[in-house]
């Protein structure tokens, strides 16, 4: 395999494991808390909201794939896709707190909403840590799920067009170097996070730090599995 | 958001003590899992019974790392761990069969154990760096040891299965009746289950080692049922039809077993809890 090609497979990896841990940062992710109502964010873990969303991702980066060749569709199309999914789960989320448990929407963590300066505190219940998805938490979201299906469409399209794998190897190898992104990336933030104005995003550093390693490994990984085989995969 | 209880006691008492303790600790287990499912899983021509059962030895190794690394509290979940490992997994096991015809005598693989050990290596790298005080800093003692052993384990078992499904280690087999049909990602989510689902499901301030492993070795018997039925339908074995059926036969075996095992010792340690009674300002 050509050194240029190698470089360009190791490049847009490390780049979709940054991208993969931003986007957790990103995301409101609730947790068991979330779940009884009691905190800000859709009620499950880091992996499964953004599994999920990568998932949702792959399958429109994979289908524009078939079309094109062009790098930016391909990775756009994968973000919008996953962006679509996360704003979905957010607004069923939203229908559920409000009419199910009869919460409205609030952040836990700033007393004014950083974008639409709508006060929040007066409408916590006290002994909680918000509730359901409030606007500064959606438009977080929607940022995260753009991250993280831009990343993963973006290690797709790498596996794909430069390591020349078939859609199915392409399509599995993006999504288990991404995982271990995005879980890394849940230890940092310890399980819950609400977005960009949550305490603990000042966290990330770290976390791309990691990252930046363990994409780097698992790239060069897939750098020598695909120049062993030469195309055959 | 999962809270798992500080160090479980490891020694239960003399009168609770259950038939099923082999093998003795979490270090020697790891060591008899590791050699055994590593001959195993080189040795390609071997029939599917016998690498159905190194398969459940691998996944018993999988559960104790996860484990001992979850009950300090992860703060995502025991979930995240399990698929961090099959991620892993699948990644060193696209290394390992592209290595695998280097050094290839007939059905004999030694090629494919650099993907194990490579993942071995990044595993210890990502749990250093989780457990650095200067990055993720999560404090879990020996979180560099469980890490490592679950990027060997994941590759482990996804070979295992890999090789059971197609019955040879070469990449082009492979391609075509694992991944091209789809079977890749019943093993993904299925094998993360294997390693994750015992102590999720077990975890609590009653929680015990014996116990928790009956569902892995439980949860591998059913995964030996799903494979067999794979196999049976792609049909690559080179021993016939027999191969297959013999794996869903074994698999099922087990699974009645460890399940009736698991259920018995349920009954029996629910019998012998104490019951503390209402609060005392409600009663």
């Amino acid at each position: 395999m050509e050194p240029t090609l190698m470089i360009l497979i190791l490049v847009l990896v490390v780049i979709g494991g940054l991208l993969a841990s931003l986007g957790a940062h990103l995301l409101p992710v609730g947790g068991a808390p979330a779940a009884m109502g009691t905190a800000t964010g859709i009620a499950t873990g880091t992996v499964q909201i953004m599994l999920g969303a990568v998932m949702t991702g792959l399958f429109t980066a994979s289908s524009v794939a078939t079309l094109t060749n062009n790098l930016a569709l391909v990775a756009l199309s994968g973000a919008i896709g996953a962006t679509i999914m996360i704003s979905v789960v957010m607004l069923m989320a939203n229908i559920l707190y409000a009419f199910g448990c009869g919460v409205v929407p609030v952040s836990g963590r700033v007393p004014v909403d950083p974008i639409t300066k709508e006060p929040q505190t007066p409408y916590k219940t006290p002994q909680t840590d918000g509730h359901g998805v409030p606007n500064v938490v959606f438009v977080s979201g929607m940022l995260g799920g753009f991250s993280g299906g831009l990343g993963g469409a973006l290690m797709y399209y790498a596996l794909l067009n430069y390591a020349h794998f078939s859609p199915n190897t392409a399509g599995i190898g993006a999504m288990s170097i991404f995982v271990p992104n995005a879980i890394i990336a849940a230890y940092n933030i310890r399980g819950t996070i609400e977005g960009f104005h949550d305490p603990k995003f000042k966290r990330l550093p770290f976390s791309l730090a990691t990252s930046f390693v363990v994409s780097l490994l698992c790239g060069i990984v897939v750098v020598i599995a695909a120049s062993v085989l030469g195309g055959v995969a | 958001m999962t809270v798992t209880p500080a160090a479980v006691e490891e020694e239960a008492p003399a009168e609770k003590k259950l038939d099923f303790s082999f093998p003795p600790g979490e270090t020697e287990l790891g060591i008899i899992a590791g050699i055994i499912s590593a001959v195993v899983v080189t040795l390609a021509a071997l029939p599917a019974v016998i690498k159905g059962a190194a398969l459940i030895f691998a996944i018993l190794w999988g559960m104790d790392s996860v484990r001992k690394t979850s009950k300090y509290g992860l703060g995502t979940g025991v979930p995240s761990i399990g698929v961090l490992a099959i991620g892993y997994g699948v990644i060193g096991t696209l290394m390992g069969l592209a290595l695998a015809e280097y050094g290839r005598a007939g059905q004999f693989y030694p090629g494919v154990l650099v993907g194990v050990l490579v993942m071995g290596g990044i595993g210890l790298i990502s749990g250093i760096m989780s457990n650095h005080e200067k990055l993720v800093a999560m404090k879990i003692p020996h979180l560099e040891r469980a890490m490592m052993e679950l990027g060997m384990t994941g590759t482990l078992i996804i070979l295992l299965e890999c090789s059971i499904v197609t019955g040879s280690l070469n990449f082009g087999a492979v391609l075509e009746d694992v991944i091209e049909t789809g079977v890749i990602a019943l093993m993904f989510i299925f094998s993360a289950f294997a390693i994750f689902h015992p102590y999720n499901a077990c975890l609590g301030p009653d929680e015990r080692r014996e116990r928790t492993r009956m569902v892995a070795v439980e949860i591998g018997g059913l995964i030996c049922i799903l494979l067999g039925f794979a196999q049976i339908v792609i049909g690559t074995s080179p021993y016939g039809i027999l191969d297959g059926v013999s794996l869903v036969v074994f698999g099922a075996v087990i699974w009645i077993v460890f399940f009736r095992m698991f259920i018995r010792a349920c009954f029996k340690e629910a019998y012998a809890t104490v019951g503390t009674g209402l609060i005392k300002t409600l009663g």
